[in-house]
């Protein structure tokens, strides 16, 4: 049980390649932190700072409130889950687990209640005596985080750990791993470069890129209130659909207009605009925020082109284009929709973000 | 990790690293430079420049003969163990009966040490040369083809195990392939079989080369150089520079360097030669 | 089908032949080894007959005359010691300078490669001075001799190995407690076992069946068996006796044909092996 604090931290591999630089993050105690990213952004590299395998080049890191930068991975007092899992491929699935108490000096009896409790906890009892290389892909998750739970750390770090299953395990391991944490009520840093995952298990997510952190804040924030584009983009799937368009002032009410629409902004907005009348902006809209509009509906109504729909069952993707750029719309199923066709779509226009050109930042949403 | 561990470097490399050190790079490096000294202990050298080297090529006929010797034998030996055991091996992987007893029996020469194999084949070759009143020591070309078909007796099993393991690695796909596109056995062979074990080829060709150019103790025990010396290859002859010629141990090791330096040559040469035929699997 | 059947008839048959013709120069000694020495050389194809069969009595003079039991015990001694020392000590630099990446081991690790195509004869005399003197010339210090030998080729395999082993599970070894040397001893080496048995597999046929170097440094005090069986024939002066010869050499075969057909799987798979990443 621990609070996770980085400060200034940078890294700089022996070539000269800085990944990150200027790093500042507080965790607090019992929190499920996600870092999450495109490959490349230093996610793994962060969690690998924490966790003492990698050097940390400059500014400080503190567990607790003991800085720990020069403190050796197993004084660090963390457990780790790897991505490959990293099982010791000649012990059983029972020495595994036990092979860190056991150089802790941890007594036997203790050893053996602790790995069998966390055994029963995982259902993976009837292995302990196999050897990884008999078990399947889940099981083998499983005897990694049983691993890193009899250790009962102050702090878990898991490694993109889903990665390596198939699609209906991982979501049967997401939904494991969150109550583990409900149970072990310790810190937990888990590093995706799957959104979903992020979204549904993090109280808090951390977005990066290039070795820069985007925003840290809860799932809703970031879905609500993206602060970048690059956020917004991330973070909703299907992903959200960027539209460049002019910001214009007809009597009180801005307008975004593009192609042959015209759409009205709420005034809520009106305050952060007014720097950019007359000026191209990026329109940001959700998928889900679309819907097919009633013949009443004239206001903030689109015309999509539908080139293929697709039904999942409750909703519909529509795949389109506008100005050439890519636009997903996700309605629900209630009417019958084909692809090739037209439809009117109505914009939520109270969900809507604007982004500025240049910088990519939020303007307003 | 690395950080931790880059202090265990006494413990873990420094008691391999040493031994090699004094056991192989300290003597390389002098023996470099001995081989442009005079000398009869290590101590004692004085430096003569090439004439070492000079000797060697020109007042030594022993060493002219025992290098054109060693090139005869590599390259006849080379070609005969090879082909023989590629042959050997394609027969094995026929799925014959016996195929495990063939591999063992075919194999096992290659455990005896070359001392040992050298009076074997000393005592089979004098029986057989005996019958007609001959020994081995009689003729230069009995103790050259007596060297021969003991490198094979050798070295066959060895490249066979070698050439089946490559053999086995060939997809069966790709046979049956080439037979749904009509290719003769023959064809299949040339087409397919051959460029596949490439690897295997190189292998064992490097393998071959270099213990045949390097073999000492079965031509010692065969037949000592006799008659005259006219059998020694470079590896004995080099021996006996060192160990029988009293003063020329300068000679022994120019002759020494320049050994070496035609070994790195071969191994270098034929693996970028035959490295370039293999195909990316 | 009628003619493919004959062809492999005909294959069977040739290679039937050819392993009588493999196995006929060690019948060979064999039978002559029973033999009466005045019975070898004017008639070595024989078989033993109430005439010329002597039992175990060249034997009993081979095992006398030449010390053939101490030198077998001695090269047992030299074999199994230096084979654990590269072993053990191989595979621990070959991880070191694997994981650990400074131009330095980079350059250690050239060394050793480059060393495997340097011929004995190079380093030969040099080799042995530096050795004598270092009072190297014994049955037990001939085994750093060995180490630094055998350490090219047993680096350069450990290390393709290693280079091929994910670093995670070392990884996860440090964080769960352990330190270098335990991380190499309770995880890393239990997992370079497949590469370690043809390491030793190797380097045990080079050094059992060794000549010049236990010649050079150990002579005729502390005789090998390959010494012994040299030094027999070269003291002889042609005035030898054949029997007890013929028994030495049985004597020496003797041992590694049983190890070899016990441990024939593990023999062949660990020459291929070697052979492969070599």
């Amino acid at each position: 049980m621990a609070s996770i604090e980085l400060k200034n931290i940078r890294k700089t591999y022996e070539d000269g390649v800085t990944v990150i630089d200027n790093m500042n993050l507080e965790i607090k105690d019992k929190e499920f932190i996600i870092l999450v990213g495109p490959s490349g952004c230093g996610k793994s590299t962060t969690l690998r700072m924490i966790a003492g395998l990698e050097e940390i080049s400059g500014g400080e890191l503190y567990i607790g409130d003991k800085l720990v930068n020069n403190v050796s991975p197993k004084d660090r007092d963390i457990a780790m889950v790897f991505q490959s899992y990293a099982l010791y491929p000649h012990m059983s699935v029972y020495k595994n687990m036990a092979f860190g108490l056991k150089n802790r000096k941890v007594p036997k009896e203790e050893i053996d209640k602790k790995v069998k409790a966390a055994a029963n906890m995982l259902d993976i009892e009837e292995y302990l005596h196999r050897k990884p290389r008999a078990l399947s892909g889940g099981q083998r998750q499983r005897v990694a985080l049983g691993r890193a739970m009899v250790r009962e750390p102050a702090v878990f770090l898991l490694d993109e750990p889903l990665s390596n299953l198939d699609a209906k395990l991982r979501t049967e391991m997401r939904s494991r791993i969150s109550m583990l944490h409900k149970e072990l009520e310790t810190t937990f840093v888990y590093v995706t470069h799957d959104q979903t995952e992020a979204m549904t298990m993090g109280d808090r997510i951390v977005v990066m890129k290039d070795g820069v952190i985007q925003q840290f804040d809860t799932p809703q924030m970031l879905y609500n209130h993206p602060k970048n584009m690059f956020v917004a983009g991330f973070i909703g799937s299907p992903q959200m659909n960027f539209i460049e368009c002019l910001i214009q002032k007809k009597s009180e009410n801005y307008y975004a207009d593009f192609t042959y629409y015209s759409i009205k902004i709420p005034n809520k907005m009106n305050d952060y605009l007014k720097m950019y009348e007359n000026k191209n902006v990026i329109l940001g809209i959700r998928p889900e925020d679309l819907s097919i509009a009633d013949k009443n509906d004239k206001e903030n109504v689109m015309e999509l082109y539908v080139d293929i729909a697709e039904m999942t069952g409750a909703d519909y993707y529509l795949y389109g284009k506008i100005n050439n750029e890519k636009f997903i719309a996700n309605v629900s199923s209630n009417q019958n929709i084909e692809s090739d066709k037209k439809y009117k779509l109505k914009i939520d226009v109270d969900r809507i973000h604007i982004f500025d050109k240049i910088n990519e930042r939020l303007i307003c949403d | 990790m690395e950080k931790n561990m880059k202090k265990y470097f006494p413990v873990f490399v420094l008691p391999t690293f040493v031994a090699f050190t004094v056991v192989f790079l300290i003597p390389f490096v002098l023996g470099i430079y001995l081989s442009f000294t005079e000398f009869t202990t290590v101590e004692s050298a004085t430096w003569v420049g090439l004439e070492n080297y000079i000797k060697a090529f020109t007042q030594d006929e022993n060493f002219k003969n025992a290098l054109w010797f060693t090139i005869k034998f590599t390259f006849v030996s080379v070609i005969t163990i090879n082909v023989i055991s590629f042959f050997l091996a394609l027969l094995l992987t026929k799925a014959l009966k016996g195929t495990n007893f063939f591999r063992t029996v075919f194999f096992m020469p290659n455990l005896i040490g070359g001392i040992v194999l050298g009076y074997i084949w000393n005592l089979l070759i004098n029986s057989i040369l005996g019958v007609f009143g001959f020994d081995i020591t009689y003729d230069a070309d009995f103790g050259f083809w007596g060297l021969v078909f003991l490198l094979n007796w050798q070295l066959i099993g060895y490249m066979m195990v070698i050439y089946i393991a490559g053999l086995q690695n060939i997809p069966k796909e790709l046979n049956e392939a080439a037979m749904i596109d009509g290719a003769s056995p023959f064809s299949v062979l040339k087409n397919i079989t051959v460029p596949m074990v490439m690897p295997a080829v190189t292998i064992c060709l490097f393998l071959t080369l270099t213990n045949s150019f390097k073999l000492f103790d079965q031509n010692l025990a065969l037949t000592g150089g006799a008659p005259a010396r006219e059998t020694s290859m470079l590896a004995l002859d080099i021996y006996n520079t060192f160990y029988g010629r009293i003063g020329w141990q300068g000679v022994g090791q120019a002759k020494a360097v320049v050994f070496f330096l035609i070994v790195a040559i071969i191994a270098f040469v034929q693996l970028k030669i035959t490295g370039r035929k293999e195909v990316e699997q | 089908m009628m003619k493919s059947k004959i062809s492999h008839w005909i294959s069977f048959a040739f290679l039937l032949f050819l392993s009588l013709v493999f196995i006929f120069p060690i019948y060979l000694v064999v039978i002559n080894s029973f033999k009466s020495k005045f019975n070898i050389i004017g008639e070595p194809f024989s078989f033993p007959d109430e005439d010329t069969f002597v039992g175990f009595e060249n034997y009993i003079y081979g095992i006398e005359s030449a010390d053939i039991v101490g030198s077998f015990f001695r090269t047992l001694i030299i074999t199994v010691g230096s084979v654990v020392a590269i072993v053990v000590l191989t595979s621990m630099t070959a991880w070191y300078i694997t994981r650990v990446k400074s131009k330095f081991n980079k350059w250690i690790y050239y060394l050793f490669l480059f060393s495997m195509i340097v011929p004995f004869q190079m380093v030969m005399y040099t080799m042995t001075s530096i050795s004598v003197k270092l009072g190297l010339n014994s049955v037990l210090g001939i085994i750093p001799v060995y180490l630094g030998f055998g350490s090219g080729l047993s680096v350069f395999m450990f290390s393709g190995f290693v280079k091929g082993l994910p670093s995670e599970i070392e990884e996860a070894a440090m964080i769960d407690g352990c330190g270098p040397i335990k991380t190499f001893f309770y995880v890393v080496f239990p997992m370079l076992k497949p590469t370690a048995i043809t390491v030793a597999i190797l380097n045990a046929m080079w050094i059992w069946n060794d000549f010049l170097l236990p010649y050079l440094l150990l002579g005729s005090n502390n005789k090998t068996l390959s010494v012994a069986i040299q030094l027999t024939m070269q003291g002889a002066y042609g005035a030898i006796d054949w029997g007890g010869f013929m028994a030495m050499l049985v004597l020496a075969v003797i041992p590694i044909i049983i190890f070899y057909l016990f441990c024939q799987k593990y023999i062949i798979k660990g020459v291929v092996d070697g052979a492969v990443k070599g």
